[in-house]
């Protein structure tokens, strides 16, 4: 059962019934009697009127058909004009089948009346008197002619409104399409680009059009090309997801790294439908990433070098002490050096340093000292090899000059002086370690890891030559390199 | 180029290491382990010094170099120059470069890691000494 106290389902059910039913207009006499009872009782409703406006009302609201008598039609005024209008007035779809119960043969009827027969549009005739299975049948095929008229319509509709869904997803996919971030591409099942988005062109600056096809390789970097199109064809002949990073050329000449990736829609039959592509720019990253490689690499690199060279020194340095606690106290203090050393280059750049802040740091632990050091020279940037060599050169001096040189009594004093030379019309870096007011030096009978260090590794780790002299007023010991030696 | 050292004297064809490391300080360690195995010892710290010593000195029957260094060879481009032009010298490479061991070198090539094993490198050499005699 309907609700009828809903409105809306109440008005729903006037005009359904209202589509299904006959509109009879005869006023005159029983027809209209006659015909109605003959219709209910085939089942068939009927709704009597008793004007033309009547008629016209039931037109407007969609009837299903209408039996009318030519008599009727006849009356002239303000209901003819009114049925007129209701009938023009219908969608396109609708065409309401009027029957009309005719008065006589043809020859008789007057211009005008068949006039308004003409209006009706769809009508037929049907003389009198009325039989009852051709009235019957008339207004059967009449009501079924409608219905296809209506189911016609309920299909029109249908079509129209998947056209507009599809205009509205069309729509949408290229509003999505054009907004997102990444280059966005369709082929065909074999491969052929008929698709890009506007990011592609935007990055691309090509014409539009102008990489349908085959023609996006051209936009690959040469030595990813061959790469790029081997897998693009592997996943074209097995369906497997496709997915690379290459170098694709930006509308500044440049080229940039990328992420292309595609998976193929299929039918339900699982046949490939179209492939659908994207491409992210990942420049930044990859540089970052190739740039931590690298440094990490390079980090690798240092610190296993740095442990072969504390390798070195303490191997160096039991092999040639007297005693193994000469020796623990020596491997210390180098280690320690070493360490100093490593802390200055991180906190400049690391890979350079530069020479007065080489000094400070190798002679630091000397300040005790203080006032008896001299170091003066040009602020020179050097090397972080150099750097380490020449501090750890600096430490074996000091630690020297404690023990046996000029800081090895209350009055004596160091020169650190470096300077910048020609030699052979090239510049030289002169690197001067001068004692005085020590003791009387005397050359030691055993060549020990600071001595080797001084005289043949710090000269070269600079490409330069060394001289390690021990004067009787004070140890002399000179450094001279080529400047490209100190940054080598 | 560093002084070659003498330490050889028992009157056996002499069997020189030829030590090529750009690190000063680690060119020193490692021809005071290869002299005290008992070898004498010639060191470059380039490919181009390395091969203009191999030229000069006859008694250079190894090469013991690093494989990472600056100029014109590295140390693989080095042991393929002198596999070629001195066949019958022995090769081994020394180097921080993580799977050293397992690195892709030339056929009859030894490989150690740094920092030196020392124990290992010296019966190394003395094996290819006693094959050489």
């Amino acid at each position: 059962m309907n609700d009828l106290s809903d409105p809306s389902n109440a008005r729903h059910e006037l005009t359904d019934a209202v589509s299904t039913s006959v509109a009879v207009l005869a006023p005159r006499g029983r027809d209209a009697a006659v015909a109605r009872q003959l219709l209910e009782r085939e089942g068939l409703r009927a709704i009597e009127v008793s004007s033309l406006e009547g008629l016209a009302a039931l037109v407007d609201d969609q009837i299903g058909a209408a039996l009318v008598t030519e008599e009727a039609l006849a009356g002239s005024g303000s209901g003819s004009d009114s049925l007129k209008r209701a009938l023009l007035a219908q969608p396109p779809w609708s065409d309401i089948p009027f029957i009309v119960l005719a008065n006589g043969s043809v020859s008789n009827r007057s211009v005008a009346a068949t006039q308004r027969m003409d209006d009706l549009g769809n009508a037929v005739l049907l003389s009198r008197p009325l039989h009852a299975e051709a009235l019957v049948r008339s207004v059967r095929s009449a009501l079924k002619a409608r219905q296809r008229q209506h189911e016609a319509r309920a299909r029109m509709e249908e079509l129209q409104l998947r056209e507009q869904q599809l205009y509205e997803s069309e729509a949408k996919f290229q509003a999505i399409a054009n907004s997102v971030d990444q280059m966005i591409w369709s082929t065909l099942p074999d491969g052929f680009h008929d698709y890009y988005n506007k990011r592609w062109y935007e990055f691309t600056g090509v014409p539009e059009g102008s990489t349908d096809g085959e023609a996006w390789n051209g936009m690959f970097h040469p030595d990813d090309q061959e790469r790029a199109w081997k897998i693009w064809r592997h996943s074209l002949r097995t369906g497997e997801p496709y997915e690379i990073e290459y170098r694709l050329k930006h509308r500044s000449g440049r080229y940039r790294w990328v992420l292309g990736r595609a998976l193929p829609v299929r039918d339900p039959g699982g046949k490939i439908l179209r492939w659908y592509g994207s491409c992210t720019d990942i420049h930044e990253i990859k540089i970052a990433g190739e740039q931590r490689q690298l440094m990490l690499a390079e980090m690798n690199h240092r610190v296993k070098n740095s442990l072969a060279m504390v390798h070195a020194m303490v191997s160096q340095t039991l092999r040639q002490s007297a005693s193994l606690d000469d020796a623990r106290a020596s491997i210390l203090a180098r280690l320690g050096m070493m360490s100093q050393a490593h802390d200055r280059l991180i906190n400049s750049t690391w890979s350079e340093a530069h020479i007065r802040d080489v000094a400070d740091t190798a002679l630091a632990p000397h300040h005790a000292n203080e006032g008896r050091f001299t170091i003066c020279g040009p602020d020179l940037p050097i090397g972080s090899k150099q750097a380490l060599a020449l501090t750890m050169a600096l430490h074996e001096l000091a630690t020297n000059a404690v023990k046996y040189g000029a800081l090895s009594c209350e009055n004596g004093k160091v020169l650190v002086e470096w300077s910048v030379c020609r030699i052979d019309d090239a510049d030289h870096l002169h690197f001067v370690w001068s004692e005085g007011g020590g003791p009387a030096v005397r050359k030691p009978d055993r060549r020990g890891f600071g001595s080797r260090m001084i005289e043949q590794a710090l000269a070269s780790y600079f490409n330069g030559t060394a001289d390690l002299s021990y004067d009787p007023g004070g140890l002399r010991f000179e450094l001279t390199a080529p400047m490209d030696g100190l940054t080598r | 180029m560093d002084d070659k050292t003498e330490k050889s004297g028992s009157g056996q064809p002499r069997c020189a290491v030829l030590v090529v490391e750009d690190e000063p300080l680690i060119r020193m360690e490692a021809i005071d382990m290869i002299e005290d195995a008992g070898f004498p010892t010639y060191g470059a710290g380039n490919a181009d010094d390395a091969i203009a010593l191999m030229e000069r000195h006859a008694d250079i029957a190894i090469l013991f170099t690093d494989v990472e260094m600056p100029g014109s060879m590295d140390g693989l481009k080095l042991a393929a120059y002198v596999r070629d032009r001195w066949p019958p010298v022995h090769i081994i490479f020394a180097s921080g470069i993580m799977g050293i061991e397992k690195m892709d070198v030339p056929d009859g090539c030894l490989c150690f890691p740094k920092p030196y094993p020392t124990g290992r490198i010296a019966s190394a050499l003395n094996d290819i000494a006693s094959s050489l005699r």
